[in-house]
């Protein structure tokens, strides 16, 4: 180790959602002075708005701070922040592979949870040391020393001098800061070595191109190289490398064991994929690092234009998107419902409801979404496969042989009163218990084997909504199993909508059926006839629904002379108008599409 | 042009009333109030040069008739001072049940008032109790008889239907009372529930139904029915009069010609540009606001657009039952509806042809059951 090394600290934060680790990532960077305090938004690393309004992160941001420990030596940290959700594991673990060390936060009143195990697992797998520390301890339902039994008992390391703090008193941060110093390695590599680099994150920017966010773990890279990406195997030349603190400053070059930024005119976050690396194309390294995959969508769904929104402006949003988001995937496709759209790919649910919610804030679109779909795997009568991921694409049932569909390790970890009720959810879910554990005397992990295709529905949500949001739950692909599952019809006055269509599984169909009518009956406002809804299987009716004629639509009285008031009630009413579908003779408001997929606690 | 003076007052609110309107107001804030609301007629002839000449004046509210007569007077004489009154001007007063004396009435009979508006909207005191109004059918009938013995030779009655508990015989019950009385013109309202307003709280409670569609509807057109047999002209989607006897006032609303409305909330329509006054009473009375506003409180204002003076004159004009005048339309606007509304032709032309408008060459009216959906067709041309 170099003594430019010995003063380095690469480390992440790992927790669960709302355990508070956008806020201890903004009193570290606030107590190592690189940003004033009033300067500072709320949860400085989460910087798009979406993120902090629902208080995850997405994206990943790394920030080099400079930190005067009590030895009187300047400590270079890199703080790379990690996504907090199930959907972006694979980001998560590269990050993780870019540090030594990883503060995991535990929140003092809840104790440890399954997203936290999962990404502790992951951190453990990449050999990081990990400093935990209790946060929230002002509160006061705060059982700190239950937490610690908690991490001894279920990680397995010890805990008994993790720092006691409040991230958002600022309460104990000085001592995580020292702790990190002391506890946390510096990062090893030969600086002379042949150029060794790991992208573990990449964003789009508009004017420099894909900037690469890499840990270099030996040799150098500066400006000018020539960088060879190997698992792409495409090559670019270096036009500048430098550090996040915040905002970029270039410097002359990153060395092994630093973390920073590299540019070099990228085109597509895709030429550069998270777990790729990097090294210089005129004397490369034999052999690449570990763990590169590329990720594959696990959830499709159509995204359309609503009513009055132009297919091109889609189009450029979902590419601009794409730029940045090497996980999404989309292709045009058309559906007889809602004419020309896409056929969109995403990690999980969650990332698909970011990517819809971005299009429509970000981009200002008006767009429709179609049921989430898994991948199903279509075994014909002749032995061919094909993988289908838009139930309106499912061949004729005289010509299959079976469908398969992809089953998931789901782990769910819950407080122990709430086993019965969820047991209840996974059960209904078509869920296979593996075994349960008591990790403490209060807290349950369940193991079970699940359809993806019921993940995805409502699983999250009633998970969330059964246990007054202490349940939390991690899950991964497992294998394909042959399965039951038949595809279902909505039809509105008689008439299909395809949109509408979803694969379900034999056993669920009716339920499933009675629950979309009935939601689709109650945004379906009242026309100038009956309209049915039927739900369908081949030609076989299962539910059915009826949205009564409207009679009556008619102001009695005009306000005196206030005739604005009388044109603002009509243009409201045009505008909620607006916002509907017209299929065939029937007029659908696009929350309708939302509202058949929402977990409903009544149901 | 047509005056609309606005009286924010009630004894108490009423159930289903959104209205800008007070209860439990007292005598002295009356009095300030006017005193502003004289103020604000006065400076309307003090900043124009010419006089405004007024072909009708509507006192309207609220309950004009709770405040003590000689505010009235008064009121009556500021307006003669400041505009020039034609001497054929229709005078309405808005009024309700126990709140008329024979000498109130003498006393508007001499200010020029010559119109009587009561609100009667029911006969069926089970009905008006629950509406929350402070009269039953028997105060209004005297109130009534009184205003004939006083000489009002133009009387309307309000009525409303569709009221929760109302059934359809108990509707024909008061409208078929209320036709025999011979008034000069009768509205009648289906009863809508207003966010804000306790039957609105009460019917989402639950404690009031409110009333299905297909019976409303049913008994709009039965009342409407009823009106046409006995001799009287259905003008406008809630109003119906005997023969000369249309609410000049009201016409002016929808037939996009000028009013000037004052008093508190009041709206205007003048030159082209619509503009309202203050909702806030005390900014309204504060002592001393009229020198310093220098005559008009006016909290909102807008120029119409010509695309405005589209919309508003068809959504207006619609509710008249002879619709509008195409050729009339033409000569505003330069332009055909067809070709202002080229866009979303189609789906009137539906309508058209499905029996909702009917359209001739220099006129476009509802059917009868175009009224019904009034609203969703006036979506087009806003």
């Amino acid at each position: 180790m170099n003594s430019y090394q010995q003063y380095i600290r690469n480390f992440c934060i790992i927790a669960h959602i709302d355990h508070g680790k956008s806020t201890l990532a903004d009193r570290i960077i606030e107590n190592t002075g690189l940003v004033s305090h009033r300067e500072m938004k709320e949860q400085f690393l989460d910087n798009m708005d979406l993120e902090r309004e629902r208080g995850i992160t997405i994206k990943l941001q790394t920030t080099r701070l400079i930190y005067k420990a009590k030895d009187g030596q300047d400590y270079i940290f890199n703080l790379i922040d990690t996504p907090g959700h199930v959907d972006f594991t694979y980001e998560v673990s590269r990050s993780l592979a870019a540090c030594e060390g990883a503060v995991l936060i535990v929140d003092a009143t809840q104790g440890v949870e399954a997203q936290t195990l999962a990404n502790v697992y992951l951190a453990l797998d990449e050999e990081l040391e990990i400093l935990p520390v209790i946060n929230k301890i002002d509160l006061a339902s705060a059982r700190p020393e239950e937490a610690k039994l908690e991490i001894e008992d279920i990680i397995g390391i010890d805990a008994h001098d993790a720092p006691l703090i409040s991230a958002k008193e600022g309460i104990g941060i000085e001592d995580v800061l020292e702790a990190i110093v002391e506890k946390i390695p510096a990062p090893k590599g030969n600086v002379e070595g042949k150029l060794k680099g790991l992208i573990f994150d990449s964003y789009y920017d508009n004017y420099r191109g894909v900037v690469i966010y890499t840990r270099i773990f030996d040799g150098s890279v500066k400006k000018g190289d020539m960088i060879r990406l190997m698992n792409t195997k495409k090559k670019y030349e270096v036009t500048e490398v430098g550090v996040y603190s915040p905002g970029p400053v270039p410097v002359s070059e990153l060395t092994a064991g630093d973390v920073g930024y590299v540019s070099a005119s990228i085109k597509q976050v895709a030429d550069a994929r998270v777990g790729d690396t990097i090294t210089l194309d005129s004397d490369p390294t034999a052999e690449a690092l570990p763990g590169y995959k590329k990720v594959q969508p696990m959830v499709y769904c159509g995204i359309y234009p609503a009513e009055g929104e132009k297919y091109e402006n889609v189009k450029d949003a979902l590419e601009k998107l794409q730029v940045n988001d090497a996980a999404f995937h989309f292709e045009p496709e058309t559906s007889t419902a809602l004419g020309f759209g896409f056929r969109c790919g995403f990690l999980g649910l969650l990332h698909m409801e970011i990517i819809v919610e971005r299009l429509e804030r970000e981009f200002n679109l008006g767009i429709i979404t179609t049921s989430p779909s898994v991948i199903y795997k279509v075994v014909m009568n002749d032995g061919t496969v094909e993988m289908i991921q838009n139930p309106s694409n499912l061949p004729s049932l005289m010509e299959i042989d079976h469908i398969e569909e992809p089953i998931v390790k789901a782990d769910v970890m819950i407080p122990k009163e709430y086993v019965g009720s969820i047991m209840e959810i996974c059960q209904e879910r078509r869920g296979k218990m593996l075994h349960m554990e008591y990790i403490t005397e209060t807290r349950v992990q369940l193991h079970y084997e699940m359809p993806l295709n019921e993940v995805i529905y409502d699983f999250f949500d009633a998970l969330k909504s059964k246990t007054r949001g202490y349940g939390s739950l991690d899950y991964e692909f497992i294998r394909y199993e042959k399965s039951n599952v038949v595809k279902m019809d909505i039809l509105l006055n008689k008439e299909l909508v395809d949109a509408f269509s979803m694969i379900v599984h034999e056993s669920k169909a009716y339920y499933r059926g009675r629950f979309v009518c009935e939601k689709l009956k109650e945004f379906i406002p009242p026309h100038q006839f009956e309209v049915p809804i039927q739900a369908s299987i081949g030609q076989k009716v299962i539910a059915r629904e009826t949205v009564k004629a409207y009679r009556k639509d008619v102001l009695a009285k005009c306000y005196g002379g206030d005739i604005s008031r009388k044109r603002k009630l009509l243009e409201k009413q045009k505008e909620g108008k607006k916002r509907m579908r017209q299929f065939g003779t029937v007029e659908v408001p696009q929350e309708a599409f939302t509202a058949v997929l929402k977990y409903d606690d009544n149901k | 042009m047509g005056l609309y003076i606005h009286i924010p007052f009630c004894m108490r609110k009423c159930n289903y009333c959104d209205f800008l309107s007070f209860g439990g107001v007292s005598e002295e804030e009356h009095k300030a109030y006017f005193l502003s609301l004289l103020h604000g007629i006065k400076g309307y002839d003090e900043i124009y040069s010419n006089k405004y000449y007024v072909d009708s004046i509507f006192i309207g509210g609220g309950t004009p008739s709770m405040v003590e007569a000689g505010l009235i007077e008064e009121l009556m004489a500021g307006i003669h001072d400041s505009f020039i009154v034609d001497q054929n001007a229709e005078i309405s007063i808005e009024t309700n049940p126990k709140t008329l004396t024979k000498k109130k009435l003498n006393t508007y009979l001499e200010a020029g008032i010559n119109r009587l508006s009561i609100g009667a909207q029911s006969f069926n005191d089970a009905l008006l109790h629950t509406m929350g109004r402070i009269h039953s059918a028997e105060d209004f009938l005297d109130n009534y008889t009184l205003a004939r013995e006083c000489g009002f030779r133009n009387i309307n009655i309000d009525l409303m239907f569709a009221i929760p508990g109302q059934r359809m015989s108990v509707w024909m019950d008061t409208l078929e009372r209320a036709i025999g009385l011979e008034p000069e013109h009768l509205s009648f309202y289906s009863l809508q529930m207003e966010e804000g307003t306790p039957f609105y709280s009460m019917s989402k409670a639950g404690s009031i139904t409110e009333i299905e569609d297909a019976l409303d509807r049913n008994m709009y057109h039965s009342g409407v029915k009823a009106l046409k047999n006995s001799g009287y002209q259905h003008y406008e989607i809630s109003n119906a009069a005997k023969e000369g006897y249309q609410c000049r006032h009201n016409l002016k609303y929808w037939s996009m010609e000028d009013y000037l409305g004052l008093g508190l909330g009041a709206h205007s329509f003048i030159d082209g540009v619509r503009f309202s006054q203050t909702e806030e009473l005390t900014a309204y009375t504060r002592e001393g606001i009229w020198e310093e506003k220098g005559g008009a409180i006016v909290a909102w204002e807008q120029k119409n657009t010509r695309q405005d003076n589209i919309s508003e004159y068809i959504i207006t004009g619609m509710r008249k039952l002879d619709g509008l005048n195409l050729i009339d339309f033409e000569r505003r606007f330069g332009q055909t509806i067809e070709g202002a509304f080229k866009a979303n032709w189609n789906s009137l032309q539906k309508y058209i042809d499905d029996d909702y408008i009917v359209k001739t060459a220099g006129n476009m009216r509802f059917t009868m059951k175009g009224i019904d959906i009034s609203n969703r067709i006036l979506t087009e041309f806003v």
